[in-house]
């Protein structure tokens, strides 16, 4: 372990993207027709102080024992969804949360992470095997239990964003192009299939993505004024705490999902380039990181937690100007809600953990 | 292929599609989402204006918009409380369920009021201020309300007001009047509408999601409309309403020189009032059905045979055309024989030989036949459309109508067929085809009496202080003599013993006029037309009585009270 390879650059980044987070937090429950009992930037403090002990307790332990770990907390993490199945909270019809504390906990996100630590740890060693067709069933049947009982809260954005990652770390391991490409084919076409498992709501919320006019004060009212509001920001935006859409409550779940809205509203296309230009820098940095790392463990996890905040960054921000259907992903640092948050901060702390130890080879 | 660079890639892909999606939400499609976040947050709750008054051209106020209490409620605040509901249709003396489907009914938005009841008087409306407080909700808001002082007297004149309609909107969208607005439907409402009609003000207010007030944007008071002084003379108008109760018909009373209207009667009539109220459908609905058609305003768009009141005009013309000297003379011997049909005298004895002078005093129709035939009908239509007739007086009213003045040529392609001798006959005592409105008719008195010029009579004096210009005037071409001779025609028939329109002497005052019986269908119609004073007129009347007999009887006899009366309050 080196210090000074510390990407000093990449953690200011993400310090940089939380405190605009903290300023739009502050807009989002600003209006004085909050439907929020408290304030969120205390607790979204406490959460990113606690976010912070975990990311150094990250650094601190070799990445390699982390990885090697893989398949235990690929238990853990399996046993908490099969907890929060039976025993967690539902909202908006998803049973996601554990309350501890008075904080929600959902285990779907630190899956995440989890997915991708056990998968590097099993690509690592199979590598021989998954360059045939057949080599590539055992990741895909490792992938089926988490997928699934995270779509059966349900929450179909984090049960999808599982399939980039998986295809991204194979391609990483080696598994030949083609055969992804392949994988890619099936899926589109046996999409169809999949529209019959959806719940009633997600079916919905597909349609209203195709057409949001077809339910304008139900499902699509959120895409409508997301969009509204972020295009009536134009370039330089209506100024903090100005945005009419947020500060007069036309935009629901704001300070989660929808979050960008305000961003988009309240800071235009100006500020909406300068958060999205941080991201790709996160982005660029990692991918660095990678370059220069030659441990494959470590090519394979830096890998999949770039593709993860990537895909999580396209989505969500599509989402809100409905260039994708709502599928109920936070924006990485700024969405509130601590499990993303810790996530996210323990994605960041495995990636400046590889590239610290990546001279070690 | 490094699978690394795939990855940076493809990331780089999407966010580039990212930038160019924002690029075209946020730039390009800029002004309509900032259009729909306007409209998503600003609403607009107008403010009527008040309507400016109507005065007469003594100050007596005829029309006002007084101050009207009308109980609202502000749903917002209001949040369907069964208890205030209920305290309030208390005090209003309704049953609650009522006041509850009331509200349920107007429903619009959380801060639109809707009005419980209108007009619910200063007492009430002191208890619901009194009880504010324990009355969430509830407010009294006052609103001008139009008021017809006088009933249904002038009712022609004034008209009454209406919601705009569909048409009228797109049409005055330009000009400020908005959905909802009340608007003139008829009379001087309609035609002065954009002067009488308060400046509405508004409030822009911000409202959230549920659409909750929440700030106060902008506020523009609303502005009084501009005061109408009426060149009518409201005694006069009682008197003649009062006169004609029960009767179908109109009376016009005019200043011959001006134009100035003292008078505009029209009978039957109805109360402007019924369509300020909201709950007078049914009177509403009865009005626009009554076979007797009480909307009609006669004196201007009720089109009638002229009968003899249109001989001067043919005299007019014949002497102006030389086709008789003023002292030629044509026999009457009680009948007119053309083509085998033989056309009556209305007096079988026969009136002799006549100057026109006396065949104006008879009003003898074998005169008129023997003069028209003379004169031909091209020089009867040349000199009638100088008299005015076939085409509106122009008088301050949209109603009015252009009456039919035939020609040859009209006769050719209106009815498809030539202008026969009977038609000139016809043409010349008044009949036939020949359509005229009460005002055609005393406008052309009017000429007849001021030395030929055709005025353009009018109903406004003064819009706010501005003197309203007397409007246009034309001269008829018709010289002194011609007229000297038709006016001792019209003297002697008010006042030579044996002219058909004695009865309209009055005790005092020196008269000249025309009667004139007009055959129609059922009972003939009865006209009377005439001025006074004869050597320097300052009145000019016309009587029509619809089916009202012979001209010289009760058209005469009402003409004569007017006269009486607008001697008793000075304006002969």
């Amino acid at each position: 372990m080196d210090i000074k390879e510390l990407d000093k650059t990449l953690l200011a980044l993400v310090f940089l993207i939380f405190i605009i987070g903290l300023f739009c937090l502050y807009s989002a429950s600003y209006s004085r027709n909050v439907e929020f009992g408290v304030n969120l930037i205390p607790k979204q403090l406490t959460w990113m102080a606690i976010g912070l002990v975990i990311l150094v307790a990250v650094l601190l332990i070799d990445y390699q024992k982390i990885v090697d770990m893989g398949y235990f907390f690929y238990g853990l993490g399996l046993f908490a969804l099969f907890l929060v199945l039976i025993f967690g909270h539902a909202t908006l019809g998803a049973q996601r949360w554990f309350t501890i504390a008075g904080f929600n906990l959902q285990p779907s996100e630190f899956n995440k992470i989890v997915f991708i630590i056990m998968m590097a740890s099993y690509l690592g060693h199979a590598r021989a095997e998954i360059v045939n067709i057949k080599g590539l069933l055992v990741p895909l049947l490792l992938t089926a239990p988490p997928f699934i009982l995270i779509l059966a809260q349900p929450d179909l954005g984090t049960a999808l964003i599982l399939v980039p990652v998986l295809f991204a770390m194979l391609l990483v391991a080696g598994a030949r192009p083609k055969h992804l490409i392949g994988f890619v084919l099936i899926g589109l076409i046996s999409s169809p299939i999949f529209w019959n498992f959806l719940k009633a709501y997600q079916k919905k919320r597909l349609l209203v993505f195709l057409n949001p006019d077809i339910d304008p004060l139900g499902a699509g009212y959120t895409i409508i004024q997301s969009k509204i509001a972020i295009g009536s920001g134009g370039f330089f935006g209506k100024g903090w705490l100005a945005g009419t859409q947020n500060q007069l409550n036309f935009l629901p779940e704001r300070h989660t999902d929808f979050i960008f809205s305000v961003i988009g509203e309240e800071w235009g296309f100006f500020g909406a380039m300068v958060l999205v230009g941080l991201y790709f820098l996160i982005l660029k940095r990692g991918l660095i990181i990678i370059e220069r790392t030659t441990d494959i463990y470590g090519r394979l996890v830096g890998a999949g937690i770039l593709t993860m905040l990537g895909i999580q960054v396209f989505v969500n921000i599509s989402m809100t100007i409905g260039l994708m259907p709502v599928v109920g992903l936070p924006l990485p640092l700024i969405s509130y809600g601590g499990s993303s948050l810790w996530t996210t901060l323990i994605a960041v702390g495995l990636l400046l953990n590889v590239g610290m130890r990546r001279t070690r080879f | 292929m490094n699978p690394i660079k795939v990855i940076s890639a493809l990331l780089s892909f999407l966010f580039a599609v990212l930038v160019i999606s924002l690029a075209y939400t946020q730039i390009v499609k800029n002004k309509k989402y900032v259009k729909l976040s306007m409209t998503n947050r600003i609403r607009l709750l107008p403010v009527e204006g008040t309507r400016g008054r109507i005065f007469d051209r003594n100050g007596a106020l005829l029309v006002s918009s007084r101050t009207s209490f009308d109980a609202v409620v502000i749903p917002q605040e209001l949040k369907m409380s069964v208890n205030t509901l209920s305290r309030l249709a208390q005090i209003l003396g309704l049953a609650p369920e009522e006041v509850f489907k009331k509200v349920e009914k107007n429903y619009k938005a959380p801060f639109v009021p809707v009005a419980v009841r209108e007009d619910v008087g200063k007492e009430k409306a002191l208890v619901i201020e009194e009880e504010s407080t324990v009355l969430p909700g509830v407010i009294i808001r006052v609103t001008p309300r139009r008021e017809y002082k006088y009933g249904e007297a002038g009712s022609h004149i004034l008209g009454y007001l209406g919601e705009i309609g569909e048409g009228e909107l797109d049409r005055l969208r330009d000009y400020g009047y908005q959905l909802r607005d009340r608007i003139g439907k008829a009379g001087l409402e309609k035609n002065y509408d954009n002067y009488l009609r308060g400046e509405g003000g508004g409030m822009q207010l911000e409202v959230d999601n549920r659409g909750n007030f929440i700030k106060l944007l902008g506020k523009k008071d609303a502005r009084y409309g501009r005061d109408l002084m009426l060149t009518i003379d409201m005694r006069l108008q009682e008197f003649i309403e009062a006169a004609m109760a029960g009767k179908t018909g109109a009376c016009v009373v005019m200043e011959p020189y001006t134009g100035e209207v003292f008078a505009l009667a029209s009978k039957p009539d109805f109360d402007p009032g019924i369509f300020i109220d909201k709950e007078k459908s049914r009177e509403r609905a009865d009005l626009l059905s009554d076979p007797g058609r009480p909307m009609l305003n006669r004196a201007i768009a009720g089109l009638y045979p002229a009968g003899s009141v249109f001989k001067p005009v043919v005299a007019a013309a014949a002497l102006e055309k030389k086709r008789i000297m003023p002292q030629g003379t044509l026999f009457c011997g009680g009948s007119y024989v053309l083509g085998g049909n033989s056309f009556d005298c209305w007096d079988e004895d026969g009136h002799g030989a006549q100057t026109v002078v006396e065949g104006i005093k008879n009003s003898c129709n074998v005169f008129f036949y023997q003069l028209g035939r003379m004169t031909g009908a091209d020089d009867i239509y040349n000199y009638a459309a100088r008299f005015g007739y076939g085409s509106p007086t122009g008088i301050d009213l949209r109603e009015e109508a252009a009456g039919l003045l035939p020609s040859k040529a009209w006769k050719r392609s209106a009815k498809k067929e030539a202008w026969f001798e009977g038609d000139t006959l016809n043409f010349s005592i008044g009949q036939g085809n020949l359509l005229v409105t009460p005002i055609q008719v005393v406008r052309m008195t009017a000429a007849l009496s001021n030395g030929g010029i055709l005025i353009q009579p009018h109903l406004v004096k003064k819009i706010g202080d501005i003197e309203v210009s007397k409007g246009k005037s034309r001269d008829t071409g018709v010289s002194s003599r011609t007229l000297d001779i038709i006016k001792e025609g019209m003297r002697m028939v008010v006042e030579a013993p044996g002219g058909t329109g004695q009865r309209a002497r009055v005790e005092g005052l020196r008269i000249a006029g025309k009667t004139g019986t007009a055959q129609s269908a059922g009972v003939s119609h009865a006209w009377f037309t005439g001025y006074s004073p004869i050597d320097n007129p300052r009145l000019a009347i016309v009587v029509f009585l619809e089916h009202g007999g012979k001209g010289g009887i009760d058209a005469a006899e009402l003409a004569a009270k007017v006269f009486a009366e607008a001697k008793r309050i000075g304006l002969l």
